[in-house]
């Protein structure tokens, strides 16, 4: 007995003295909030914002977004400079940077981490679209690459994919040098070769950890994970990555960045030491956290938004004397609620879903979730990308109006199923935290007005994803944020080929969109693109395979101490660039 | 000689009761119980909350709940009483609402749980031997698992709703009655009173239900207002969590959604359920305890 007592006694000390070590750090640390559980961290499943945020710290693409440059642009991250392309936008030919070591692992000889090649990316690709793995992301490169499909194909039934086969269209034709061949032209290359999938993973890695890459994260980024592994746990700790190569904080800006963001021109990045990843579900104990200055930035919630915003687009005072800034930018996002396309139910029920859109009140949706900040969605393009209409009017969105009831009642009708006479009780599955469900209940509330029985089933995160994946969703809620800055990233979201486990979790499949999406797809930027757009949007506007939401507003509360925090839709990749001052966060977290 | 002493007491007992009509032990219980206030008190709260749960199920009240009656979180006023939820919903509707959930997990798991407690206590209590030693070695197993785990365990597997919840805490809360009883039944499966049913020629099962439980009936009852009150907190904690009573309101849903609410100051309906929850609770503690005073052969005329 008295051994037990002694052992938790130095059991106690030495965890007192681990947080005590933890409060005398004197360097630069970033707490970032999680708002869900990160799935992993392999890049060819980072589909979802949180997990690839999280996969990006570690790993990096060919190229990267510019920091401090809006509208969007792409720079070289890995690659040496940007591609040269020739063939008529046919062959892409990368120059790899030189020097760029990956992270010390046992599964390099020595445990040192070996210089990058573009060989690299050749296995990167290949792992991305190997149909024995079933990446999330093989969407983005399908049918794309030349030779690529047919080698998944191959090996889709044999027992072991080759990765030793060449495939012409991915091919390192020395060291440093990539070439990437294109079955058509594909105008958003780039962009996909900006996406956490494409990220460089070493082959020793994969081959020593296998499918526990997921719990391995080794890149060439610019942190690394604490002791190598990532636990399914509430918080992610990251170390600067002291092999990183020479990369500097850019020394130039949009007009909207102020003097201030350039203050670190050409500094060293990473500019923190230290980040720590909290995964906080739930929106309560999130900003609490943040008021107490345990994580540096968060977004308002919808409950704690009138009082931190009195006005709805100043902060109140006494946040303001304590230093918090607010940050205000429009979001490339729509949320919206997935109908199960696959279900015969939905698919040849065209005026159900008509009833369904136009008995949702999305202005009292946006009340009561979004606090009026959001822009009730007509169809799926959000504002700010090319082909999303001003003055278009969705004529099924349903606004709360008696007619539109009325109207949504004489559909169903028209349907079969007077006063939802004869449907079955139709399941939506959201996440687990409290606001989820209360969206939940929303619909369910908007659909009993006609008639229509809506039960609730909450989900962890993953395990929502894993659902969708697997088609075992009736109708679910969910939200897509932009992978690019092209409105061909949300109409992908109702390709046919796309359907899950791709990016389109409906399942909507119509020849004539698709065929109108493959046109798209191939077309660089032009007023004819941009009508087709327009055109698609409108197709389903009125084809309704969701019950459109809104599309969100990015409104960031930052403490005092972080500097260079920038509003963006690709979050990824923006941990390296923000920095702490200590001395100022010291003097504010006294008066929190 | 044995049969004529049976005779005789036999023959003293009847002539007894002729003579004074002494009261038997539920007629004195209550006789007890009613001369204590509180208790009467309590036992008039429970009854009530009956009454709402009753008139709840048969939809006579709050069958609207789920009807917009004002504006998003509306303040307690004089048409609402408990002020409006997030969507304009009463929370007084809500709350009996509520009500019904709470007072039926209750009843039912209580009923489960003492119709387990008391065939396993009795026949580990009665046969003894290995009967007794495979029962107490299940109910030491269930009981060295953490319950909230088994709870959660039986209510994920079973799925979410109100069934699974009246499961889990049913097939949970058994074991400290199942103790109980057997301790009991081991005291009085020996007594002369069953002995004499034995030799009059009663079988097991009528020494056993016929004579020994109504002797330890009471530790039944005291034990039922008990996991009654438990089961009640039960529910409301996997409601809480997420894992109780799906698409109608209950106490510990309320209190899931008052947790955001509090935020911007909208206290109702978390005070409302906890408010409910309380009143209940108490009651169902003091009458438990008031029960026992009354029924327990150990502590009368103390």
């Amino acid at each position: 007995m008295p051994s037990v007592l002694l052992t938790s006694i130095v059991v106690l000390f030495a965890i007192t003295s681990c947080f005590k070590k933890d409060a005398d750090f004197q360097g630069k640390e970033l707490n970032i909030a999680v708002k869900a559980q990160v799935k992993g961290m392999d890049p060819i499943y980072s589909d979802d914002r949180y997990s690839s945020t999280e996969v990006a710290r570690v790993y990096e693409g060919l190229l990267e977004y510019h920091y401090l440059k809006r509208p969007y642009q792409l720079q070289p991250n890995l690659a040496e400079a940007m591609p040269e392309v020739t063939d008529n936008g046919l062959t892409y030919t990368f120059k790899i940077r030189k020097g760029v070591l990956f992270h010390d692992d046992a599964a390099f000889p020595g445990g040192k981490g070996r210089e990058l090649v573009a060989e690299d990316f050749v296995f990167s690709l290949k792992r991305l679209s190997d149909p024995k793995l079933l990446g999330n992301g093989w969407w983005t490169i399908d049918g794309k690459i030349k030779g690529l499909n047919e080698w998944r194909e191959k090996y889709n039934k044999l027992p072991q994919t080759d990765y030793t086969e060449e495939i012409e269209g991915l091919r390192a034709l020395d060291k440093y040098t990539l070439q990437f061949k294109l079955t058509k032209p594909f105008p958003q290359f780039l962009n996909v070769l900006a996406m956490p999938f494409a990220s460089a993973v070493a082959k020793e890695v994969a081959d020593k950890y296998g499918k526990e890459l997921l719990n391995h994260p080794i890149g060439t980024g610019p942190f690394k994970i604490k002791n190598g592994v990532f636990r399914q746990s509430n918080r992610i700790e990251y170390l600067k990555n002291e092999n990183y190569r020479k990369k500097t904080y850019p020394c130039e800006a949009s007009e909207e960045f102020s003097k201030e963001y350039l203050k670190d021109c050409g500094k060293q990045l990473p500019l923190v030491d230290r980040l720590t990843s909290h995964i906080i579900e739930e929106t309560q104990p999130r900003w609490l956290n943040f008021l107490k200055g345990k994580v540096d930035f968060v977004e308002p919630d919808k409950d704690n938004f009138e009082g931190a915003l009195p006005t709805g687009n100043e902060l109140s005072p006494d946040l303001k004397a304590k230093g918090i800034q607010l940050m205000i930018s429009p979001y490339l996002d729509i949320t919206y609620t997935a109908l199960n396309m696959e279900l015969d139910l939905f698919k040849n029920n065209k005026k159900l879903r008509q009833a369904m859109l136009l008995a949702y009140n999305v202005n009292e949706s946006n009340k009561l979730f979004y606090n009026n900040t959001g822009i009730p969605a007509q169809s799926v393009i959000p504002p700010g990308l090319k082909g999303y209409s001003k003055d278009f009017q969705n004529e099924y969105r349903g606004a709360g109006k008696a007619e539109q009831i009325a109207k949504a009642k004489e559909l169903l009708k028209e349907a079969g199923y007077p006063d939802g006479k004869g449907l079955p009780v139709i399941t939506y599955n959201c996440t687990s935290t409290t606001d989820a469900k209360q969206i939940g209940e929303f619909f369910q509330k908007q659909m009993a007005q006609i008639g229509i029985n809506i039960s609730v089933i909450q989900n962890p995160w993953p395990r929502l994803q894993e659902k969708i994946k697997n088609r075992q969703v009736m109708t679910h809620g969910i939200a897509w944020g932009a992978d690019y800055p092209d409105a061909e990233n949300f109409l992908q979201l109702l390709y046919g080929p796309n359907r899950a486990p791709g990016a389109n979790g409906s399942g909507y499949d119509n020849p004539v969109y698709n065929k109108m999406f493959e046109q798209v797809a191939v077309m660089q930027d032009s007023p004819e693109r941009t009508a087709l757009y327009e055109k698609m949007n409108k197709m389903i506007a009125e084809e309704i395979p969701w019950i459109f939401g809104v599309h969100r507003q990015n409104t960031g509360v930052v403490h005092g101490w972080v500097t260079n925090f920038v509003q963006t839709d690709f979050e990824p990749g923006r941990s390296a660039y923000l920095s702490i001052d200590v001395e100022k966060k010291k003097a504010l977290l006294k008066g929190l | 000689m044995k049969s004529t002493a049976v005779e005789a007491s036999n023959y003293s007992d009847t002539k007894g009761k002729k003579a004074q009509k002494p009261k038997s032990l539920w007629g004195h219980a209550w006789t007890q119980l009613s001369r204590d206030k509180v208790a009467m008190l309590s036992l008039t709260i429970f009854a009530l909350y009956t009454l709402v749960a009753f008139l709840s199920v048969t939809g006579l009240i709050a069958s609207d709940w789920k009807n917009e009656v004002g504006l998003s979180y509306g303040v307690p006023s004089r048409d609402h009483w408990f002020g409006l939820d997030i969507f304009g919903r009463s929370v007084f509707a809500k709350t009996i609402k509520g009500t019904e959930v709470a007072m039926s997990v209750g009843f039912v798991v209580a009923t489960i749980s003492a119709c387990i407690g008391i065939i396993f206590g009795s026949f580990a209590g009665f046969y003894g031997g290995k009967i007794d030693e495979l029962i107490v070695w299940f109910y030491t197993v269930v009981s060295s698992v953490p319950n909230i785990m088994l709870v959660m365990a039986i209510a994920l597997i079973s799925g979410k709703g109100i069934h699974s919840v009246y499961l889990a805490l049913g097939l949970t809360t058994w074991v400290n009655l199942c103790r109980l009883i057997r301790a009991e039944v081991i005291r009085h499966k020996d007594r002369e009173y069953v002995q004499a049913a034995a030799a009059i020629g009663g079988g097991d099962f009528r020494k056993l239900f016929k004579h020994v439980l109504p002797n330890v009936f009471h530790i039944v009852i005291i034990n039922f207002t008990l996991t009654f009150q438990i089961a009640i907190k039960s529910e409301v904690i996997l409601s809480y969590l997420g894992l109780g009573v799906q698409g109608r309101p209950s106490w510990g849903v309320m209190i899931n959604d008052a947790k955001l609410e509090l935020a911007r100051g909208y206290w109702w309906q978390l005070a409302a359920a906890t408010f409910a929850m309380f009143f209940v609770l108490l009651a169902l503690n003091i009458l438990g305890d008031a029960l026992r005073d009354s029924l327990d052969p150990k502590l009368k005329g103390k």
